[in-house]
């Protein structure tokens, strides 16, 4: 009994001992400590900076040439696959697409790049000093010569979508990879509407054309014709298309012809 | 046609001197001397400040110069993390200090709003490419920017900006020690480090000719496509 008496007894005060522990966490101490009083409040930093992934893999990376170069098959070799020039025929610095694996061959770094060639582009190596700073690209412009489609795709996605007329079929446009090297504008030739992108695709019937017979992606003067197949080699859109795409697909961009 | 290599990239000595002056003048003697410890930098201390608080013209242009730098190191980082051209632990390096110093950019754009200036190009003549010439660059960067940071705190005006560049300069010098254990370089070993001037900064960017113009590709000449 006394035993009983005895455990309800210690029971109880522990009960009592808990809750008086828990009303001292939950409520805190009713005064700082005279250290803690001492201290201004800390600031507010005006920053709240936080990590920021990569993003998305780009399409491409693109450098301009700044010296006239050869590409060759292998880092440092003698086999010559295509010369790479500072200027494209319009003028505008001349780029080649980085492919990726650098190797330092005699204490000269090389990279792999493409660069125009028929008839496809060519893959070769070229010192890095003869290019300039890398700029990646989002963006694919897909072309599809059966359905006489052009889709532009940005991190894979599409974009803008348009109706094309391509090479007729003495003079076919040339299907593969290639890329866009650059944007003209405010020439004075309707033929070619408001806007005309040069590629690196190069038209295997037409070498003897102005320029070595470049493929380009440009406006027209004859709407009608489009969808179609009429053209010398180029790529044909309206000249609203051409204008929406010049707003939305930068130079370096990948082209594929299906 | 010039090679690749730390000296081509650093026409104005400047970032070898920077090494050079951490190895004892070899690099073959990566722990030779002493070098830069970090220093610790008390907060200042404000309750008031609001966001909306307008920055004075001198706190407008420190943080702007050192939104210049955040591009410059922000950019260097990414292209070295996408490339994939470095060994593994240069390679993590990058990657994780890569995603700071964009989120640094993210957050002094968004602290300066219209103030913000816009990067400028880079051309980074293949150190994103070569382990030993980027781990040197990354080296003097990291360094210099936490030198920087020092400085420019005994310069601002607002204690809100002071607490940011506090908090920037702590995440810098750790990104100093880390890249400063891959290339070799005894992280700190001295007791105090020094402060460095925007001069000293601008004369190493300027040296590595990172900075360039952006390349003609838009011309008006009449196409000569096959049409």
């Amino acid at each position: 009994m006394r035993r009983r008496r005895l455990r309800a007894a210690v029971a109880l005060a522990g009960v009592l001992i808990g809750a008086a522990v828990a009303v001292v966490l939950v409520a805190g101490p009713s005064t700082p400590s005279p250290a803690e009083s001492a201290l201004p409040a800390s600031p507010r930093s005006a920053l709240a900076p936080e990590n920021v992934a990569l993003g998305p893999r780009p399409a491409a990376y693109w450098a301009p040439v700044v010296a006239d170069t050869v590409a060759r098959s292998r880092p440092s070799g003698e086999v010559a696959v295509a010369a790479v020039p500072r200027r494209t025929p319009e003028g505008t610095a001349n780029i080649v697409l980085i492919l990726g694996g650098a190797e330092r061959r005699s204490g000269t770094l090389w990279v792999r790049v493409r660069a125009p060639g028929l008839p496809d582009d060519v893959r070769g190596w070229v010192p890095r000093s003869a290019l300039g700073g890398y700029t990646a690209v989002r963006t694919r412009l897909v072309v599809d010569r059966a359905r006489l489609t052009a889709t532009l795709l940005r991190d894979r996605r599409p974009l803008l979508r348009s109706r094309v007329a391509v090479g007729k079929p003495s003079t076919p446009t040339p299907s593969g990879d290639f890329y866009v090297r650059n944007q003209l504008r405010k020439y004075e030739s309707p033929f070619y509407g408001p806007v005309a992108f040069g590629t690196s695709a190069r038209s295997a019937e037409a070498t003897d054309w102005p320029a070595g017979g470049f493929v380009g992606i440009h406006g027209t003067d004859r709407p009608d014709l489009i969808p179609g197949r009429v053209s010398a080699g180029c790529i044909r859109m309206s000249n609203r298309d051409i204008v929406r795409l010049a707003r939305l697909m930068p130079v370096g961009t990948p082209v594929t012809v299906l | 046609m010039s090679d690749l290599t730390l000296e081509a990239v650093d026409r104005d000595g400047v970032i070898a001197e920077t090494f050079d002056r951490l190895t004892g003048g070899t690099r073959a003697d990566f722990f030779g001397k002493a070098v830069v410890g970090g220093a610790a930098l008390a907060a200042a201390l404000e309750t008031t400040a609001t966001a909306q608080d307008r920055h004075t013209a001198n706190d407008i242009a420190i943080l702007q110069f050192d939104l210049g730098l955040e591009y410059l190191q922000a950019a260097m980082y990414s292209e070295a993390e996408r490339l994939r051209e470095l060994s593994p632990r240069t390679l993590e390096w990058s990657r994780v200090v890569g995603a700071n110093e964009r989120g640094h950019v993210k957050a002094i754009r968004g602290l300066l709003g219209r103030d913000a200036v816009k990067s400028a190009s880079f051309n980074f003549r293949g150190v994103t490419e070569d382990d030993r010439a980027f781990t040197e660059t990354a080296v003097a960067f990291e360094d210099l920017t936490a030198a920087l940071l020092k400085t420019q705190a005994t310069q601002v005006d607002s204690r809100r900006v002071l607490a940011a560049l506090v908090s920037l300069h702590s995440v810098e010098a750790r990104h100093a020690a880390w890249i400063r254990h891959i290339a070799g370089v005894v992280p700190a070993s001295d007791a105090f480090d020094e402060p460095t001037s925007k001069a000293k900064v601008v004369r190493l960017v300027d040296s590595t000719n990172f900075v360039t113009s952006t390349p003609r590709t838009k011309g008006r000449r009449k196409p000569r496509f096959t049409g």
